[in-house]
């Protein structure tokens, strides 16, 4: 059945709907003709400045293509490791091997689903170059230790914030830890657009050069045609650009919105820890709810609870990075990964969006808190 | 609202004529706004806004179309491209030979995908590369030769597949530029085992950003690039927003296509033909204006155009005398122009390490530093394609006529 309440909600931008036909009109129409990386895109880089601190914003393709062009930039190639963790999305693999570098894959912590950073510092080797920690559903990996470990390791730290636009922890925002950061703005994320689209965040002049390089065939933005670096096509369209530079205004709104009823989620479910079911971490600092995902003994029970209610879920990652085809070649034998694991058999994902009414929001906490006071007999 | 008239000597009003764009696709757009607008209503009523429903009709329209057996789409050209070359497992190393003289991504793909360029020279006559200059290229580690169809026709697929199969060697097209170009009946891309269509807005169909698809009759590769642009992810995940709780099975990127750039697309290809006749007509002119005015060195040669064979012209690309000040001339006149390309790949900075000396391949040189590209597309007029002849003329000869 479809879900009454769906997880991936297909109304994310309906209050915008008129403002991006508008946009598309008026950018195909403008008299200036300019589609990709114009004046909108420096605009929309230049208002995101503001919210990291001053770092430096540079818009690209997609997420995806964010981490790979700062793994680029950095330098990162053949011969080099680089420690990512082993439970997650596969982009934070996957663009070490498109760099032609060696993901080495350390366990996350069992309780934030996020690298671990001693076993990160283990997983070290002499061919290491970066560490790239991310932040996981709604929680930031433990930045300082990590800031700390490639201080003390001569490592790059590369912050995959992929998730966490808008989250700051030890008041330091997401995105400016390390050498650089990423955000994705693909329609599901808390700033979410009608497209794919990302940035890259950095505090380097020189790296958001290079990055600025790379992202448009590697040429400086003076001289058309002369390419100084093997570069990529990950750009910005204007037509995006345009609607997020209209819609960031009410993104601190939206925001607050998912932390709140992130909390009120975990109110109600903070008791339920004896019957199986468990809550992110609680706490503000170094949150950002873009999903709320618990943890679940009976998940898939649960699952099929919710969508008899019609209530919408999602599994995001069953397996471990390593235990997929795409990356099994770098799981050395022997290894294992037993909280990214876990993790994979457990969590579960409730729609967090923000404009679910309140009604919406008791209906799906108070559907999970009677799945937890069933009283079915366990197989 | 107040009106201020200008004094200004003798009876004639003096009117600045309107600059010329090189690149304009604003009123074709006007005219198909109802379409793309009930379009843009469809994305927004699925909530799918990239690899969504648009999308998969594009797919399906541009398969109709070019008669490829598989279209997929994806977020550039160049990305087209990548992703192809990745499909074909050519291998770390693999040699592809490409000509010196095209946009740089026919040559970084194949870095991205592992490969090493091997530079040929061109066909001076038509810009296009040269079948001879391929052949002698060639060293045991060439695994595949990648021909650009550049401009405004094909690149000769007849000499580059008996080439590819006297050396075994895999042919795909860099088809980024040759919607709508066929030989024998068989679109451009469809001559090896694959090819790539870019979107770029200047292109002949061209979007709002940047799009682009990869063009195939082999079903492997088809379902490998599908899987490859969506992280890996095997099987039919357009539309499918909880597909991406599937592992991946091959190392993939994120080159998914808005549908926002897919909805106009479609809008544009229902005129897409028309375009192209009109674009023909306009080329015809400008050829027939420009033939022998002193410092054109060279216009291009008639299109194909019959039958089984068409040639589209995407650019407009002749050669001048002291080139950049003839660009500075038009400029100063409201015209612009583009210079496809300054530097031959050979002679890139980014290609430095593959030891090129200019002198390597002289006729891709000497395009360079004689190719100046004019404004068209299918909304210019041949009032405007008059003016811009006679701008030449005049640069050249002191006089527009």
């Amino acid at each position: 059945m479809t879900a009454t309440l769906p997880f991936f909600p297909p109304d994310l931008f309906e209050a915008d709907r008129d403002t991006l036909i508008e946009i598309v009109r008026d950018v195909g129409t403008a008299l200036d003709q300019r589609f990709i990386l114009g004046e909108h895109t420096a605009r929309f880089e230049h208002a995101l400045r503001e919210t990291v601190a001053g770092a430096d914003v540079v818009a690209c393709g997609s997420g995806t293509s964010a981490l790979s062009l700062v793994l680029a930039a950095l330098g990162i190639g053949p011969g080099d490791e680089v420690v990512v963790p082993a439970f997650g999305c596969a982009p934070i693999a996957a663009t070490v091997v498109t760099a032609g570098a060696t993901p080495v894959f350390a366990d996350v912590r069992p309780d934030t689903m996020t690298l671990d950073p001693g076993l990160a510092e283990a997983a070290i080797t002499s061919r290491t170059k970066a560490i790239v920690p991310a932040h996981q559903f709604s929680v930031m990996a433990d930045m300082p230790a990590f800031e700390d470990i490639a201080a003390r390791h001569r490592l790059r730290l590369v912050e995959d914030s992929a998730v966490a636009q808008g989250a700051t922890l030890r008041g330091r925002p997401a995105g400016t830890w390390g050498d650089a950061g990423v955000f994705s703005f693909v329609q599901v994320k808390s700033f979410g657009m009608p497209g794919e689209g990302g940035v890259v965040v950095t505090g380097n002049p020189e790296l958001a050069a290079t990055v600025r390089m790379l992202r448009n065939h590697g040429q400086d933005g003076r001289r058309r045609f002369v390419h100084h670096v093997v570069g990529y096509n990950s750009r910005f369209d204007e037509v995006q650009a345009a609607f997020q530079l209209r819609r960031l205004p009410g993104l601190a709104a939206r925001l607050a919105r998912r932390a709140d009823i992130a909390a009120y989620y975990t109110e109600r479910f903070t008791p339920l820890a004896d019957r199986g079911i468990t809550p992110p971490p609680p706490g503000r600092d170094g949150r950002c709810y873009y999903v709320y995902c618990l943890r679940a003994e009976r998940r898939d029970e649960l699952a099929a609870h919710l969508a008899a209610l019609g209530i919408g879920t999602h599994v995001y990652y069953p397996a471990p990075l390593p235990a997929q085809p795409a990356f099994a070649r770098y799981a050395p034998p022997g290894a294992a990964w037993p909280n990214a694991a876990a993790a994979g058999e457990t969590i579960l994902a409730l729609p967090v969006y923000p404009h679910l009414s309140d009604a919406q929001v008791e209906h799906i906490a108070t559907a999970v808190c009677s799945f937890a006071d069933r009283k079915d007999p366990r197989p | 609202m107040s009106v201020t008239s200008l004094p200004h000597k003798g009876n004639e009003p003096i009117v600045e004529p309107a600059p010329i764009p090189f690149f304009t696709q604003a009123a074709g757009f006007r005219r198909l706004w109802p379409e793309i607008e009930a379009r843009l209503h469809e994305v927004a009523d699925s909530g799918k806004f990239s690899h969504g429903p648009q999308v998969a009709r594009l797919e399906h329209r541009l398969a109709e179309y070019t008669g490829a057996a598989h279209v997929v789409g994806v977020n550039s050209g160049t990305d087209a491209l990548i992703l192809l070359l990745r499909a074909c497992g050519l291998g770390d190393g693999a040699g592809v030979l490409v000509p010196a003289f095209t946009f740089v991504a026919t040559a970084t793909s194949v870095v991205h995908a592992g490969g090493r360029p091997q530079f040929t020279d061109i066909d001076p006559a038509t810009c296009q590369m040269c079948p001879e200059s391929a052949a002698q290229a060639i060293t045991p580690r060439t695994r595949a030769v990648m021909p650009v169809h550049l401009f405004d026709r094909m690149a000769d697929v007849a000499a580059f597949s008996t080439l590819a199969s006297r050396h075994g060697l895999t042919l795909l097209e860099d088809s980024a530029e040759a919607i709508g170009m066929r030989r024998h009946g068989k679109h451009a891309g469809l001559h090896g085992v694959g090819g790539v269509l870019s979107f770029f807005p200047s292109k002949t169909l061209g979007a709002l950003g940047d799009a682009g698809a990869v063009l195939t009759d082999d079903a492997g590769i088809a379902a490998s690039v599908a899987a490859l642009r969506h992280h890996g992810r095997p099987g039919a995940t357009i539309g499918d927003f909880p597909a991406i709780k599937t592992g991946s099975e091959l190392v993939g990127v994120n080159s998914k296509m808005d549908d926002v750039q897919a909805a106009v697309l479609l809008a544009k290809l229902s005129t897409l033909d028309r375009d192209i006749a009109r674009r023909a007509k306009l080329a015809a002119a400008y050829t027939e204006r420009l033939a022998g005015v002193p410092g054109v060195r060279r216009v291009p040669g008639p299109l194909t155009d019959g039958g089984d064979d068409r040639d589209v012209c995407y650019v407009y690309v002749i050669e001048a005398e002291d080139r950049d000040r003839l660009a500075t001339a038009l400029t100063a006149a409201g015209i612009g122009t583009e210079v496809y390309y300054p530097v031959p790949l050979h002679l890139q900075p980014c290609f430095a390490d593959l030891g090129h000396r200019p002198g390597d391949f002289p006729h891709a040189e000497e395009a360079c530093r004689h190719t100046i590209a004019l404004p068209l597309h299918p909304d210019l007029t041949i009032a405007e394609v008059d003016r811009v002849c006679a701008e030449i003329r005049r640069h050249y000869t002191g006089s527009t006529s």
